[in-house]
């Protein structure tokens, strides 16, 4: 068998082959004309969406990025207000200093920023400042007041007395004394 | 046996595909400027991809339907790509495409038909020339399917192997195999079938 021949019909024709080609070439495709309906026409190719996949793709992707910005700015917020709701040293405790929260709180009115301050629901509690140490002037003041308001209470406890007159008490002691 | 044919197999594919280098470049673009111009509107470019490709859809369909039922089917199988040719995405690929529909549109006639009517279909033809073709044709047929088809466009299309390779997508070395192995498997049986 001639391989050239039977692989692009070069070389010396095999005549087998031949043979086979002359009798089955009877059954060779006869050209006929394509018969296509005249209502049917080919789709049309878009030319624009190659377009609008890119601009939907940069939509997308624009999206995404905004929610991950959204994420990102949330997330730490959540973070440290879980650290707040660590359980706290008890009030008792003297110095303030020695309260381990108020540090992460002050953290957290600075990492908020201030447009979402009042969407977050802070843990924070409101503490009365302790009073400023009194001085001497104002503690002498003080003890002036105090002492005339008690001199002038003593005198009209005094005055009392003597308007309502001698307790039955006195009066025995005067008759046991007179 | 098995050792020679892989040697022979080897040597087949290792050999250069000289007339696979000769395929035509110009072709794949003039299958791309069709493709292009039909999805345009222009009706008559598919008249000429029709043209191009009618022979090996008949070809296909050949090596595996009954031959009344060919005809029908090669223009069945254009009007289908015609109306889904949109969905071709690489135009040059056009024949492996149309290929493929082929072999689908087979595949779903034998299951919807039966296999009787292959029969007397094909030795209805009172010519002894197409009977014996029929013959040999229902041969072929009974080879493997990838010799068949490939044997059919050989013999029957009279085209060459470069041709088979470009048309269907397949590479050449396939294609050399394919023919290599079916022509002798077809000899055998014509040897067999003449000593009867």
């Amino acid at each position: 068998m001639n391989e050239e021949y039977l692989w692009d019909k070069s070389g010396e024709p095999d005549p087998e082959i031949q043979h086979l080609e002359d009798i089955l070439g009877g059954l060779r495709y006869q050209p006929k004309p394509l018969e296509l309906p005249t209502d049917i026409q080919p789709h049309r190719r878009n030319r624009y969406l190659p377009l609008l996949a890119i601009a939907a793709t940069l939509l997308i992707a624009l999206l995404a990025g905004v929610v991950w910005l959204r994420l990102q700015t949330h997330a730490p917020a959540q973070k440290l207000e879980a650290v707040n709701e660590q359980p706290s040293v008890p009030s008792s405790s003297p110095s303030p200093e020695a309260v381990v929260p108020n540090k992460p709180e002050k953290v957290v009115q600075q990492s908020i920023q201030p447009r979402h301050r009042e969407l977050v629901a802070s843990n924070v509690r409101h503490r009365t400042q302790p009073a400023a140490a009194p001085s001497k002037e104002a503690l002498l003041a003080k003890e002036q007041l105090m002492s005339a308001l008690r001199i002038a209470s003593e005198k009209l406890n005094l005055a009392q007395r003597k308007a309502q007159g001698p307790t039955p008490n006195q009066i025995r002691n005067q008759h046991k004394i007179g | 046996m098995f050792e020679l044919d892989a040697t022979a197999d080897m040597l087949l594919m290792s050999q250069p595909a000289k007339a696979s280098t000769e395929t035509p470049a110009t072709e794949t673009r003039i299958e791309v400027v069709l493709v292009k111009a039909v999805l345009e509107g222009d009706r008559n470019s598919f008249g000429r991809l029709y043209d191009l490709y009618a022979p090996m859809i008949h070809g296909i369909l050949l090596a595996r339907v009954p031959r009344s039922e060919v005809d029908d089917l090669v223009q069945d199988i254009f009007l289908h790509a015609f109306k889904k040719l949109h969905t071709l995405r690489d135009w040059a690929a056009f024949g492996p495409w149309i290929a493929m529909i082929a072999r689908n549109r087979a595949m779903d006639f034998h299951r919807r038909s039966k296999e009787t009517v292959e029969v007397t279909d094909d030795l209805r033809s009172t010519d002894t020339s197409t009977t014996k073709a029929n013959e040999i044709l229902e041969l072929i047929r009974d080879l493997p399917e990838a010799y068949r088809e490939t044997l059919v466009l050989r013999l029957v299309e009279g085209m060459t192997g470069p041709e088979i390779a470009e048309r269907t997508g397949l590479t050449p070395a396939s294609v050399r195999v394919n023919l290599h192995r079916g022509m002798k498997q077809l000899r055998e049986k014509l040897g067999y079938t003449e000593a009867l």
